[in-house]
C-alpha cells in the first residue's frame, strides 16, 4: 500500500482497483442503502431509497452534461419530464393498436420517451450549445419553461394540467399493496426499490463506460479548455450535441421510474424549481467525481427528509432517553440550513464539493497512517 | 541580458518611429504560395479601425525551419491565427499542400497536417500530462468526431503519447498534472502535444518564452531536432534572437502586419531595412 505510487512506474496502467472501483462503488451503494437509510433509527421508511436512487441518475445525467462537458443546463426538468409524461400518457389512453393499461403500451411508451428525448437533445443541442456558456444556460431554462407552460394548458386533455396524471397510468406489471410497490413479472414478485436498483445499476454503469471510453475523455478536453481541443482537431461542436443527447435520455429514464415511483406525473416535476434544485445537487456534491451526483442527491433528500421528520433529538435512541431536545423550531428552517451548507462549499471548493472533502479526507488519513507507520 | 535590451529597442521602435522612409517593397516570397508546402496568399486580417495583417504573403518550402520576426504588435499572432482558423481572415487566403484551406474549420486542420503550439501555455490543465499527449493522440487517430462509446480510453493512444512524452523529455512528469509542471515543462508539454496530432507542417509561437536561458538552448535544440527526424516544416515566432539565428533556414521579418523582409539569417542581419524597423541598435550585440 505505502508503496503504490513508488513501485508504479511512470505512465503505467492504473491497478484493477483503481480502474474498476467506480462499478464496485455502485453496487455496495446499491446493497447498502435501503437497510441503512431506512432503518427505525433513520428515516423508518421504504419509499426514501428507491427516490434517492432516482434522483441519484437523474443528477448524474445531468452532470454528463455540467461537470464532465462544462455545460451548465438551468432546465434539466425538462429532460426528466419527458420520461414521466410520455409513458403515463400512452398507458392511461392507450394509442392505436396499443390499449389502455397494457404492459406493452408501457414499454413502447418507454422506449418512445428516450427516443424523443434523444431526438430533442440532439436538436435544442444542435440549436444553442454555439452560443456560449451564458446563453446556454439561458436557452435551455427558456425551452424547459415552455414544456412545462405547455403541459400546464393540458392540451387536449392529455397532461392533466396542473393536477397532473394521478390514475391508471401504471402498467399491469405494477403491484401496489398499502403503499409499497412490486413488479409482478413472470410469475415472479420483485420488490420495487430491487427493481430500481437495478435499472440504476445499468444506467449508472452505462454514464461510467461513456465517461470512461474516449468519447467521454474529449467530453473532458472540451470542458477542460475549448479553444485547445480545437486546436488539436476536436470537433467541440459535435461533442457537446451529443452530450446534451446523452444526458438528456439517461435523466428521462430516471424519470419513468419516478412515475412508477409517485403512481402517476405530477407537475412539479418539471417546474423551474426543480431545474434549479438539480444544479444545486450536483455542485454540492462535487461536479468533478463520478460519485459527486450521487452524494450531492443522496445529501439532499436526506437532509430534507431527516430534518422535516426528526423534530426531537433523542440520545440515546432507546427505551430509556437522557436527553431530548426539541429541534422542531430550528428544523423548520431546513433549507437554509442546506443552503448555508451549498454556499460553504461552493466559497471553498466550488468544484470538489462533499465528495471532494471526503477524499481530501481519506487521502489525508492514508498519509497520516503511512507516516505513522513509518 | 540580449534580452531585456531587445524589448526596449523594440517597444522604442515601436512607440516612436515609423522608421524607413522608402516605400515597403513588395516582397516577392521565394515560393509561390500555391505550390509551396505552406502558402499564405495576399492576406489581410483588420480589427475594426486596426490593420493586424497587410496584404501578407508567404511561401514556405518542405522540410524548411522558418522564423517569423518582428516587434510587439507587427501581427505574427494574427497570423498564425489565421492560417490555424482560429481566426478568419478579413481577405485572402491560406494553401496546404497546394489545395486552399481558407475556409476550413479550425478543428479539420489538424487533421490535414498542421498543428500549432500556443503563445500562452494552453493545457488541459486538471489532467496528468500523459492524458493530455493522449487525448491528442486519440483526436488525431480517430478524427474531429468519433461515438467511441465501448472501450476504455485506456487502450487508445498511450503508447504513442509515452513515446511522444520521451522525445521531448518528460517522462518523469507523465503522472504529473499539467497544471503543477513548472512553466518551461508547461511550454514543452504544449510542443508535445502539437507533435502528437502527427504534422507535416508545425507552427510555435514562441516555444522559449520565459524559458532560462539553458532551457531556451535546450528547447532550440529540440526544435531542429524533431525537425530533422520528422521531416517537418515548422514555422516559429520567436523573439530570443539567438535562437532565431542559430536554427531557422530563413527569417521572415513582419513589421505593422507587413512582410519587409525574408532571407537567411545572415543576410537579414545586415538588412538596412530591417536594422532600422526592428533591430535597432542591436546590430553591434549580434
Amino acid at each position: 500500500m505505502s508503496g503504490e505510487s513508488t513501485d508504479r512506474a511512470t505512465g503505467g496502467l492504473p491497478s484493477m482497483f483503481e480502474r474498476y472501483k467506480i462499478p464496485l462503488g455502485l453496487v455496495v451503494l446499491v446493497v447498502a442503502l435501503r437497510p441503512l437509510i431506512t432503518s427505525e433509527m433513520v428515516l423508518g421508511y421504504n419509499a426514501i431509497a428507491s427516490k434517492m436512487l432516482i434522483m441519484m441518475l437523474f443528477v448524474a445525467g445531468f452532470n454528463l452534461l455540467f461537470g464532465y462537458t462544462g455545460l451548465l443546463s438551468f432546465g434539466h426538468a425538462m429532460f426528466l419530464g419527458f420520461g414521466i409524461y410520455i409513458p403515463a400518457i400512452l398507458v392511461l389512453n392507450g394509442a392505436w393498436v396499443l390499449p389502455a393499461g397494457g404492459n406493452i403500451t408501457f414499454l413502447v411508451g418507454v422506449i418512445l420517451a428516450l427516443a424523443a428525448v434523444a431526438v430533442y437533445g440532439y436538436l435544442l443541442g444542435t440549436l444553442i450549445v454555439g452560443m456560449g456558456e451564458i446563453y446556454f444556460a439561458l436557452l435551455t431554462l427558456a425551452f424547459s419553461q415552455a414544456i412545462y407552460f405547455i403541459v400546464l394548458r393540458n392540451p387536449g386533455e392529455l397532461t392533466g394540467g396542473s393536477n397532473g396524471l394521478t390514475q391508471g397510468t401504471l402498467p399491469d406489471f405494477v403491484e401496489q399493496t398499502r403503499g409499497e410497490i412490486a413488479i409482478e413479472a413472470f410469475g415472479l414478485s420483485l420488490d420495487w426499490y430491487w427493481a430500481v436498483a437495478v435499472v440504476f445499476l445499468l444506467g449508472m454503469l452505462a454514464l461510467w463506460q461513456i465517461v470512461r471510453s474516449p468519447f467521454g475523455r474529449s467530453l473532458v478536453a472540451v470542458s477542460e479548455n475549448e479553444q485547445l481541443a480545437r486546436a488539436m482537431g476536436v470537433d467541440t461542436t459535435s461533442y457537446k450535441i451529443w452530450s446534451v443527447t446523452f444526458s438528456g435520455v439517461f435523466s428521462a429514464l430516471a424519470g419513468v421510474l419516478l412515475m412508477i415511483q409517485n403512481s402517476g406525473a405530477a407537475i412539479e416535476n418539471l417546474s423551474v424549481f426543480t431545474s434549479g434544485d438539480t444544479v444545486l445537487m450536483a455542485v454540492l456534491g462535487g461536479v468533478n467525481y463520478f460519485f459527486g451526483p450521487v452524494v450531492g442527491a443522496f445529501s439532499w433528500l436526506f437532509v430534507e427528509d431527516f430534518l422535516t421528520n426528526f423534530e426531537l433529538w433523542q440520545f440515546p435512541l432507546s427505551e430509556v432517553t437522557f436527553v431530548t431536545v426539541d429541534l422542531s423550531d430550528i428544523l423548520v428552517y431546513w433549507q437554509f440550513l442546506l443552503g448555508a451548507l451549498f454556499v460553504v462549499v461552493v466559497l471553498t471548493a466550488p468544484e470538489e464539493g462533499i465528495w471532494g472533502y471526503i477524499r481530501s479526507v481519506a487521502s489525508w488519513l492514508r498519509k497520516r497512517m503511512q507516516q505513522v507507520r513509518a | 541580458m540580449s534580452h531585456a535590451n531587445e524589448t526596449d529597442e523594440v517597444g522604442h521602435a515601436k512607440s516612436t518611429d515609423r522608421g524607413h522612409d522608402q516605400e515597403p517593397s513588395p516582397i516577392e516570397p521565394a515560393v509561390a504560395p500555391s505550390s509551396a508546402v505552406l502558402g499564405v496568399h495576399e492576406m489581410t486580417r483588420t480589427f475594426g479601425e486596426v490593420l493586424a495583417v497587410d496584404t501578407l504573403s508567404l511561401g514556405i518550402e518542405a522540410g524548411e525551419l522558418r522564423a517569423v520576426i518582428g516587434p510587439n504588435g507587427a501581427g505574427k499572432t494574427t497570423l498564425f491565427n489565421c492560417i490555424m482558423g482560429a481566426l478568419n481572415p478579413t481577405e485572402g487566403s491560406v494553401y496546404l499542400n497546394g489545395s486552399e484551406i481558407t475556409g476550413d474549420a479550425e478543428e479539420q486542420r489538424p487533421h490535414k497536417g498542421m498543428a500549432r503550439s500556443f503563445q500562452s501555455n494552453q493545457l488541459f490543465a486538471d489532467q496528468t500530462v500523459l492524458e493530455n499527449i493522449r487525448l491528442v493522440v486519440q483526436t488525431a487517430r480517430q478524427g474531429a468526431f468519433s461515438m467511441d462509446l465501448f472501450r476504455s480510453h485506456y487502450s487508445v493512444g498511450r503508447e504513442r503519447a509515452i513515446e511522444i512524452a520521451d522525445d521531448v523529455g518528460l517522462t518523469a512528469d507523465l503522472d504529473a498534472e499539467a497544471k503543477n509542471l513548472p512553466h518551461g515543462e508547461q511550454r514543452r508539454l504544449g510542443i508535445a502535444m502539437a507533435l502528437a496530432t502527427d504534422p507535416d507542417v508545425l507552427l510555435l509561437d514562441e516555444p522559449t518564452s520565459g524559458m532560462s536561458p539553458a532551457a531556451t538552448a535546450e528547447t532550440a535544440s529540440l526544435i531542429k531536432e524533431v525537425r530533422d527526424d520528422r521531416g517537418l516544416t515548422v514555422v516559429l515566432i520567436e523573439h530570443d534572437m539567438d535562437v532565431v539565428l542559430s536554427i531557422s533556414d530563413r527569417i521572415t521579418v513582419l513589421n505593422r502586419g507587413e512582410v519587409i523582409a525574408t532571407d537567411s539569417p545572415d543576410a537579414i542581419q545586415g538588412n538596412q531595412a530591417v536594422q532600422d524597423a526592428y533591430l535597432g541598435g542591436m546590430r553591434e550585440e549580434i
